[in-house]
């Protein structure tokens, strides 16, 4: 077991990185409620890596087209204004989630043209934690370190935007300057995170220990050091029971992360029902 | 009239084709409480977000003597802080992990300067503001657990952490019960009597405009119609006209309401 988890060393660090750097981004993508945030960034650097791909790039530099197409994607949905806009941010969501999806399957659809085959573009982007090396951990330990130093430094900033970003521009805060260098990371997190680790289960480390957080802990700094425990609790956990267990990891990552939104539902279920009857 | 703390001359305010308020001319000495009325739609909170920076406008939009429209971003957000702005919808997010003390706190956050914590004599005014409005007992609790009023209150702490030179409230009464109304009445009386800060309430019931309010400004179908003392512009006549229907104006210790005319109550 000693050289197994040896041998599993970069995926643990791997899953811990994911685990933590997507549960912070979660505080404040599930705060705001633009969930699907990580999904539209998701399909838009897919979108940029198969054009990326299209143009003759290979490998690691395929990042640069798909950070370029997720960084443009999440600043369109981050700085457009619903009110001139007319449309909500979910609606603006919907609309470039379809049309950055449109976009990287026409650009999939073009693959044969140029003498490739489709799977060869999905494998550009969707990857799996299982293999996952140091190089690639690597490539996380500074994103997630700069995402933690922007928390740190933009952390009232950060808090305002959160509760709303009419009220902390009324305070004087410099909300578009902020709200963007938080996109920027985000993005880039997200894109880094999907390459390597996978796409489901990013999404499931961005909701769900926000969302189990938000069920146990009142008080900013709380639900932020909540969800990133629950984070790395769900990604190295996870891939240790699919280990011990020969089960699929991305699948058993999921599945303890979602389980842990139900077991603090409960849990702030039952804290609720113990005070009402406290004060009866 | 000029020289105030709110100047606007030659106003225009459009969305898309349509101009949405019109103010040829407003000014706000320091130190006068405002009241900004009319039907639901006539742009009353359109002049709140226009002095802002929240809405573009055409003229000359001036607040504590600064062109709002020629402002850039860090010049506006630094003009902000002097204004507390109570806008009218709240942040309703059941899952808002943050505590009503986290809330009021973002009144500090523009003030101590980006990227910067905020000190011990910010959480102190926080507190201090807490305690003054009576929220103090409910200062760790999650602000989205409060009730509409006490997350009104809190609103106001926040725009009075500021230390700001204006206030402009946005209905700050909507959706609240009888009691909670005046609540908010009598903690806005309270501030301008002790404070003397200078107030821009819209609203546009009657009822809530404090009994210490000496101007009212009249906004309809985007426009100032009418500015003056509340007993010159809350005449029977306008009012009938203003709503469409017959109305009698009546006042009791300084505060007005107003009721349908004809017919004895039963």
């Amino acid at each position: 077991m000693t050289v197994e988890l040896g041998f599993w060393a970069p995926v643990i660090a791997a899953g811990a990185l994911a685990g933590a750097s997507t549960g912070l981004l979660g505080v404040y993508i599930i705060g705001m409620r633009i969930p699907f945030l990580g999904v539209c960034v998701s399909h838009a650097a897919l979108a940029g890596a198969v054009f990326g791909s299209l143009g003759g790039l290979t490998g690691q530099t395929l990042l640069v087209p798909a950070l370029a197409a997720a960084l443009a994607t999440a600043l369109a949905l981050g700085l457009s204004n619903p009110r001139t806009l007319r449309a909500d941010v979910n609606v603006m969501m919907g609309f470039l989630f379809t049309l950055t999806m449109g976009l990287a399957f026409l650009g999939i659809g073009l693959f044969p043209r140029f003498g490739r085959s489709a799977g060869e573009a999905l494998a550009l982007l969707w990857g799996s934690l299982t293999f996952c090396s140091w190089r690639d951990v690597a490539l996380m330990v500074p994103l997630t370190a700069a995402e933690v130093a922007f928390v740190l430094l933009f952390y009232k900033e950060m808090r305002a935007i959160m509760f709303s970003r009419e009220h902390a521009a009324a305070a004087g805060v410099r909300v578009a300057l902020v709200w963007s260098g938080f996109l920027v990371l985000a993005s880039a997190v997200l894109t880094v995170n999907f390459k390597i680790v996978g796409g489901l289960m990013i999404y499931s480390l961005m909701a769900n220990p926000a969302a189990a957080a938000f069920q146990l802990v009142r008080g900013h700094g709380r639900a932020l050091a909540l969800a990133v425990t629950l984070g790395t609790v769900s990604g190295v956990g996870g891939f240790l029971i699919a280990l011990l267990a020969e089960l699929p990891t991305g699948a058993m990552i999921v599945i303890l992360s979602s389980a842990l939104v139900a077991v603090a539902a409960l849990l702030a279920q039952a804290n609720r029902a113990l005070q009402a009857g406290r004060a009866a | 009239m000029t020289g105030g703390v709110i100047d606007l001359r030659n106003v225009r305010v459009r969305a898309g084709r349509r101009t949405i308020l019109v103010v040829d001319a407003l000014s706000v000495p320091r130190g006068e409480l405002v009241a900004v009325i009319g039907p639901n739609g006539a742009g009353k909170s359109t002049l709140l977000k226009t002095l802002v920076g929240f809405r573009r406008a055409a003229g000359d939009v001036r607040v504590l003597g600064q062109a709002v429209g020629d402002l850039k971003a860090g010049a506006l957000a630094r003009l902000r802080r002097g204004v507390g702005y109570v806008p009218q919808i709240l942040a309703e997010r059941s899952e808002l992990p943050l505590t009503l003390r986290e809330v009021v706190a973002i009144g500090r956050t523009g003030i101590a300067g980006l990227g910067r914590r905020l000190r011990w004599d910010d959480w102190q005014r926080v507190d201090a503001w807490l305690h003054r409005l009576g929220l103090a007992p409910l200062a760790n609790q999650a602000y989205s657990d409060l009730s509409g009023g006490e997350q009104r209150k809190g609103l106001i702490a926040k725009a009075m952490v500021q230390n700001p030179e204006i206030l402009l409230l946005d209905e700050p009464t909507a959706n609240l019960d009888l009691a909670w109304r005046e609540r908010i009445v009598e903690t806005l009386e309270t501030l301008f009597q002790e404070l003397a800060v200078t107030m821009v309430l819209v609203c546009h019931d009657l009822e809530v405009i404090p009994a210490c309010c000496g101007r009212l400004a009249l906004v309809e179908d985007g426009a100032v119609r009418a500015d003056g003392k509340p007993g010159e512009i809350l005449t029977s006549d306008r009012m009938a006209r203003l709503y469409g229907v017959d109305l009698e104006v009546l006042r009791r210790n300084g505060r007005y309401t107003v009721v349908p005319k004809g017919g004895e109550p039963t």
